[in-house]
């Protein structure tokens, strides 16, 4: 049975290396992504534009535009003269706030009875930057009041002061974030990609029948199959890992080889989903089309975007059977934070099950996939 | 070039298409079915942060500090702890975002009128969500420092009164701003069909048959761009019917500048896919190919959820990129109620990718054997 695996997975091979281009693509693209991807996530964002529609004119106001413009997350970038103009920039995109000082607000600041008002216009046709905008500007200017009420001796120490530790990333680099992300992310497609192509290839160009009719079991075409996916997506995980911890800095402050271990496991389940997807399609085209769907609804469930926490029940047993889910938990938990298996085991078990059950359904599969 | 055998291609490919229940579903309804599952998840995406409580003072006034941060469901408390060794655990298994620390003495700092300090640990493996989730707690605890100032203490600071509007989007919700921004990224598969049809030909064979029938170079292109093209428009508007009937997205714009500027983007993404296609013998690199340099930096630097970096790499592919400009037409039509005239500069930009890599394409067809 050894040397029968052993003799596909050298054709598999061939194939494969024959094909040069393939092979660098294989091999360098994966990397190229992730330095582009960490570069552009990683980076600081650029600053929010914002437009100042001020009707004061006054010492004050032009001090709270001087407040808003130091901080990094916005840029003041254009002073409309009247609220039309402000609507158009927000239109266009070119402003994202729009940050409104009415006339009366030096005489509202002097006048003690009276509370100074600010209004803040945002453009929230994309939520995530216009809550930042937003939370940003609010800072600023509750800095700018308390920071005038110092300046004349109002000042008092707030009753509750809060105190922040961050843990494992203090601060607060989105790369510890996005990179261990991407490295899995990537593993995954190259993993799926090479997996669920491998049979669909043979039934297109009639060689399937030829593999059917020789001495080999179904099981062994799967693992033959299986095996150069395997070696793949290993070779790739360790490219972007060194790329990850020499380029990016990226701690792993767990145990090397407990990653390694886990990474193997859910390349392992991941390829079950390849064959699987390679055993129902017809053509080599439908098995990509159908790759690519399952890799959208993975990147949704997998925690990358949006918490898996937060979602209702039903939702939150789907993510369960993604290895995506599990995976990055474990690369962020073995990663960042340095947890072993005491607290991952259960992730580890889960992609154990995920990995047996699918690839128990792709052989079965197969034997109605000839007809 | 003539019509008819331009025709004869495109009627080969829908062939190609209809023929299989599969491949029809994948290219015309999956769209729609994507944007289902991808927006349904994000309406569930209310930025909750899930909160531990370490209570060392155990006093009514440390009681209600937490019910006053709690009131309002933007924090949602998921356990009490007891030592510092439970939040370890806690964050090793990802059940909380943060936890706050109340000390001992918390009540009668705040009734002796010194300041009482209290302490929040966050994770900060997802940088985002916990900076977010400290800004928001920041803000929840001096609105109830203010409270406690109002009810007797005296001597308030007075702050700014901030009143804000969130303009295209009044309750900022992810659903509203997402839904848009998904439609670039599943109409993705038009193009990604495309490149496949084009690999699939070299692959089995039988684009030797075409080879030696009288069709065109030009018109084979063309011909199976329109194919998809149709059927790419097709998912388009089934990809709208879903947002706004199922999701009630609000449509602002006209739904005939909202079908010219797809149709627009399907020209522009397929023509970069088919000179992909040209570089490339099989389908399986085209689609690895596709996948790398086209889908996921769409999803990631196109400015879909986080915006556009700071960075000349990303900025010059961002601007190459479709979807970037596609993103923002869409944002635009449904949110902002714009036309093809406000957003002419996207509009250009698609248009101008698209011919340059149709030319391109044309160019380096070559309608022999290697």
């Amino acid at each position: 049975m050894l040397l029968r695996v052993r003799n596909l997975v050298l054709k598999e091979f061939i194939l494969l290396f024959r094909d040069w281009l393939m092979t660098a693509f294989i091999l360098t693209l994966p990397v190229l992504q992730l330095v582009l991807l960490a570069r552009a996530t990683g980076s600081r964002m650029a600053g929010r534009g914002v437009a100042v529609l001020d009707f004061s004119h006054s010492r004050a106001s032009r001090q709270l535009v001087a407040a808003l413009d130091v901080r990094r997350e916005l840029n003041v970038c254009c002073y409309p003269v009247t609220l039309m103009d402000s609507h158009r920039l927000l239109e266009r995109g070119e402003a994202t706030l729009v940050v409104l000082i009415p006339a009366e607000f030096t005489v509202d600041i002097d006048a003690v009875a009276r509370t100074p008002s600010v209004q803040l216009i945002v453009d929230a046709s994309n939520r995530v930057p216009a809550s930042n905008a937003l939370a940003s500007a609010r800072e600023a200017i509750a800095d700018f009041a308390a920071d005038l009420a110092a300046e004349r001796g109002l000042a008092i120490r707030p009753p509750v002061e809060l105190r922040t530790t961050v843990r494992f990333n203090p601060t607060f680099n989105v790369k510890f974030f996005t990179v261990p992300a991407q490295v899995g992310f990537i593993v995954y497609q190259v993993t799926l990609v090479v997996a669920s192509i491998g049979l669909a290839r043979e039934r297109e160009l009639g060689t399937l029948e030829q593999l059917m009719v020789m001495p080999l079991s179904r099981v062994e075409l799967v693992v033959g199959k299986a095996i150069p996916a395997l070696l793949i997506g290993a070779v790739d995980f360790l490219l972007m890992l060194s790329v990850a911890v020499f380029g990016f800095h990226i701690p792993i402050r767990g145990s090397l080889w407990l990653l390694l271990a886990l990474t193997l496991l859910f390349i392992v389940a991941q390829i079950g989903y390849g064959v699987l997807i390679s055993g129902i399609a017809r053509t080599q085209q439908q098995a990509i089309l159908f790759v690519f769907v399952l890799a959208m609804v993975d990147m949704t469930f997998s925690g990358y975007l949006v918490e898996v926490e937060q979602l209702p029940v039903v939702l939150r047993a789907i993510a369960q059977v993604v290895p995506f889910h599990h995976y990055l938990t474990i690369i962020r938990g073995v990663m960042l934070k340095g947890v072993g298996m005491d607290a991952l085991w259960s992730h580890a078990a889960a992609m154990l099950l995920i990995g047996l059950f699918v690839g128990t359904v792709a052989v079965r599969n197969l034997s109605h996939s000839l007809d | 070039m003539s019509i008819r055998r331009l025709i004869a291609v495109a009627h080969k490919e829908f062939r190609h298409i209809v023929r299989d229940a599969r491949t029809f579903f994948l290219v015309t309804i999956a769209p729609a079915f994507l944007l289902v599952t991808l927006s349904y998840v994000f309406s569930f995406d209310v930025g909750r942060v899930d909160m531990a409580i370490r209570d060392m003072d155990g006093t009514p006034l440390s009681r209600e500090f937490v019910a006053s941060l709690t009131a309002d469901g933007d924090f949602a408390v998921v356990a009490y702890v007891q030592g510092d060794a439970e939040i370890d655990r806690l964050f090793a298994r990802d059940v909380a975002d943060l936890v706050l620390v109340i000390p001992y003495g918390f009540a009668d700092a705040v009734g002796a009128g010194t300041s009482a300090e209290v302490q929040c640990i966050v994770d900060g493996a997802d940088a985002i969500t916990a900076s977010q989730a400290v800004g928001l707690l920041q803000g929840r605890v001096d609105a109830f420092g203010a409270s406690l100032h109002a009810r007797g203490t005296g001597g308030a600071a007075r702050g700014f009164d901030v009143v804000s509007r969130a303009w295209y989007n009044e309750t900022l919700e992810s659903l509203v701003s997402m839904v848009p921004g998904m439609m670039a990224i599943i109409l993705c598969m038009p193009a990604l069909a495309l490149a496949l049809a084009l690999t699939r030909e070299k692959e089995t064979g039988s684009f030797e048959n075409l080879i030696v029938a009288p069709v065109r170079g030009t018109e084979y292109l063309v011909g199976k761009l329109l194919a998809y093209a149709i059927s790419g428009t097709g998912s388009a508007i089934l990809a709208w019917l879903v947002a706004t009937l199922w999701f009630r997205v609000p449509f602002r714009g006209g739904f005939l500048a909202f079908l010219l500027l797809t149709a627009d983007y399907l020209v522009a993404s397929m023509g970069l896919s088919s000179v992909i296609a040209n570089f490339v013998s099989n389908q399986q690199s085209a689609m690895f190919l596709i996948l790398m340099v086209f889908f996921v930096p769409s999803f990631f630097i196109s400015g879909l959820i986080i915006p556009v970096a700071d960075e000349p790499i990303a900025r010059a592919i961002a601007c190459i990129l479709p979807a970037t400009h596609f993103i923002t037409i869409c944002r635009g039509v449904f949110l902002k109620g714009l036309g093809p005239v406000a957003l002419w500069k996207s509009a250009c930009i698609l248009l101008c990718v698209g011919f340059a890599a149709q030319i391109i394409s044309l160019g380096l067809f070559e309608k022999k054997l290697r």
